[in-house]
């Protein structure tokens, strides 16, 4: 039997071929939008994971989210400096760092922090963290050696910000991978960050007249209204002092309920606090509407795959009436006719389902890997428990869908075969 | 060595006035080889499918060997034709991608008869219809060549009758001949009834016995004296 039906099949390869091709793109479409959707979920999750508490000035706590956690560059409102000494003194939390944005070069974020966030992210690859204000330690996506010159573009270049050419960083340090987007950003000290802006507190003087970074001189003499800013100067992290405003300020809490109640402390007219995980949550929210159409377009898509192929296998065993009969007229028991089609067809679809399936995690693994590599965001493609029962219940359709024209088969008079 | 006994049969088409098949009795001894002859549109198609049980009769019984297999289901009755009845049809009917000696096993294969000797047979049976190469795939036959497979599918399992319609109608005279031959000596050689369905002359006045139909009835049924002269 199994002989009988590969000749069949070799026979009409080119049609089992178009089949097969049919059924995998219709679940390779279904599988890539599912896997796609999850690592994009499972991916920012975790990326958002690292930071536990995030406090900014009032705004939007999804802007808050998006600018601090994914880097993404748009300005947010800047809450006081106190902000942060008050943070650092509060028992109940175990760190606390800023971070300013605003900055990139190359379609890098170049982000101002503390050596202390640096630290906690991950450890070094190699190099050092930066020690004074001309260094900076890259992301492990960062594509730029130990030692490259970077001078920061204020907002995005592509955006026609104003390059910064009164300092240029030194990258001194690279961290290992950490999966989030902040792989893809140039750490520089908070400190450089404000005085580039002109934000800086009065102490850095003009003081130390040697620089031994020649692209410096040049900067300085083209940004000639500009302060110059000594790139050499040792970083003081005391933060306690008068410091100029801030974006955000990642919090890592002493316990969960320490987290809990410095949210609740920190929500207030000056200061907004959000968990990131949480924001995400109500984003998910919010776009399960959008995931919902893709699915339900996806599932349409399935349907009308599913229609064109009991189509197609009715008329192709309408087709072959005279060959079915003359099985049984030949002394083959209609159980046999039966079972040669369902198999035959089951084989079809369930090849089709399974290379449909590679295919699809094949389709996520390439989209993910692009939109990793552009915002630095690890998507982790992966099936899922559930996929399992998955894969049982769509080949338990198809084994459903191939009875319709196996029972026909079945039912059909076998005297066809001695009509011509 | 099945014999035949037929009585009251009554077959009619919807939209048809008159019944395509109406025999009120007909008996065919074992062993006996029995051509059936009409013009076309006669009923003999229907007739064989009627004694193959490959249609129902709507009336009327078919006893084979004492069988009645308009008594039997649809499953019973596919396990008795595939046990006693080699077909042969005008269009061969084997199936391409299969080779000559898998296409001689198929049925048997498909109703799980298969044995060793089972597979041994069809092997001598090709050699007896004088194909050498059992491998040769079917579709590379000649037309010929093809009908001669037919045949030996036809003996694999020992039928008690073997019923040919037109076997010899898409094939030119020598291979008509050849076929025709090879249905009458193996036969007598297993020693099985024949009823062979034909036009032509020359293969029905071979057999013992002619019955010849017009209009769904039997016109004329006799022993044919060329042959025992
Ligand atoms: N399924 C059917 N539905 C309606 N009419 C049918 C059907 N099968 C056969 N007939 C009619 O029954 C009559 C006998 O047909 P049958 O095929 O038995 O003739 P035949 O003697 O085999 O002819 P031929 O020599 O051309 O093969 C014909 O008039 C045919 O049209
Ligand atoms: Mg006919």
């Amino acid at each position: 039997m199994i002989g009988f039906i590969l000749a069949d099949l070799r026979r009409l390869w080119a049609g089992s071929l178009v089949f097969v091709l049919l059924v995998a793109l219709a679940t390779a479409l279904g599988v890539a939008v599912t896997l796609q959707e999850r690592a994009l979920r499972l991916g920012s999750a975790r990326a958002a994971d690292k930071f536990d508490l995030v406090i900014g000035a009032p705004g939007s706590e999804t802007q808050l989210v998006l600018s601090s956690i994914f880097l993404q560059p748009s300005p947010l409102p800047l809450m006081e400096g106190t902000v942060l000494a008050r943070l650092l003194a509060d028992p109940r939390v175990a760190s606390a760092a800023p971070v300013g944005f605003g900055d990139s070069f190359g379609g890098y974020a170049v982000v101002g922090t503390s050596t202390g966030l640096v630290g906690e992210l991950e450890q070094l690859a190699e190099g050092r963290v930066f020690a004074t204000l001309g260094e900076a330690v890259a992301g492990a996506a960062v594509d730029l050696a130990l030692g490259y010159a970077v001078k920061p573009t204020h907002g995005l270049a592509e955006l026609g910000g104003h390059a910064h050419t009164e300092l240029a960083y030194r990258i001194v340090g690279r961290l290992k991978p950490t999966g989030t987007a902040w792989d893809r950003a140039i750490l520089v000290p908070m400190q450089a960050v404000w005085a580039l802006h002109g934000m800086a507190a009065a102490e850095h003087d003009d003081a130390d007249g040697h620089d031994d970074h020649p692209h410096d001189e040049t900067a300085s003499g083209a940004g000639g209204d500009h302060p110059h800013i000594d790139a050499d100067a040792a970083l003081d992290e005391d933060w306690s002092k008068a410091t100029p405003g801030l974006p955000a300020i990642l919090v890592k809490p002493k316990s969960i309920a320490d987290a809990y109640k410095l949210r609740q402390d920190y929500r207030s007219n000056t200061t907004l606090a959000v968990f990131p995980g949480e924001v995400l949550t109500n984003l998910y929210a919010t776009l399960g509407d959008a995931k919902r159409v893709l699915v339900g377009v996806t599932t349409g898509a399935q349907v009308l795959v599913a229609a064109a192929i009991l189509l197609v296998t009715i008329l192709h065993v309408g087709q072959r009436r005279r060959q079915i009969g003359a099985l049984r007229a030949f002394g083959a028991p209609r159980t046999a006719v039966f079972v040669i089609v369902w198999s035959e067809l089951f084989a079809l679809i369930a090849a089709g389902v399974l290379s449909g399936f590679a295919l699809g995690f094949g389709a996520a693994k390439f989209i993910a890997g692009y939109l990793s590599g552009e915002s630095g965001v690890a998507m982790p493609v992966m099936f899922a428990a559930g996929d399992g029962f998955l894969v049982f219940a769509i080949l338990a359709f198809a084994g459903c869908l191939a009875m319709l024209p196996a029972v026909l088969a079945y039912r059909q008079s076998p005297a066809a075969a001695l009509r011509a | 060595m099945l014999g035949l006994q037929l009585a009251g049969i009554d077959v009619s088409f919807p939209g048809l006035a008159a019944p395509a098949l109406a025999i009120d009795s007909l008996s065919v001894t074992a062993g006996s080889r029995v051509a059936l002859t009409g013009a076309s549109g006669s009923g003999k198609s229907t007739l064989i499918s009627i004694l193959t049980g490959l249609e129902r009769a709507g009336q009327g019984r078919i006893l084979w060997d004492g069988v009645d297999i308009c008594a039997l289901s649809e499953g019973a009755r596919d396990r008795w034709r595939g046990a006693n009845i080699g077909l042969v049809l005008q269009d061969f009917h084997l199936f391409p991608g299969l080779s000559a000696l898998e296409n001689v096993l198929l049925p048997a294969r498909l109703s799980g008869a298969m044995t060793r000797d089972v597979g041994a047979r069809a092997e001598h049976l090709l050699q007896r219809v004088g194909l050498a190469r059992s491998t040769q795939m079917i579709e590379t036959m000649s037309r010929g060549e093809m009908q001669r497979v037919a045949i030996a599918r036809a003996l694999l399992r020992k039928p008690g009758v073997v019923i040919a319609d037109e076997p010899t109608a898409s094939l030119d005279s020598d291979a008509g001949d050849a076929v025709g031959d090879l249905l009458l000596e193996l036969s007598t050689e297993s020693g099985c009834t024949l009823i062979v369905a034909t036009h032509e002359l020359a293969l029905s006045r071979r057999m013992d016995r002619r019955i010849r139909l017009a209009a769904g009835r039997i016109v004329e049924d006799g022993v044919i004296e060329e042959r025992a002269a």
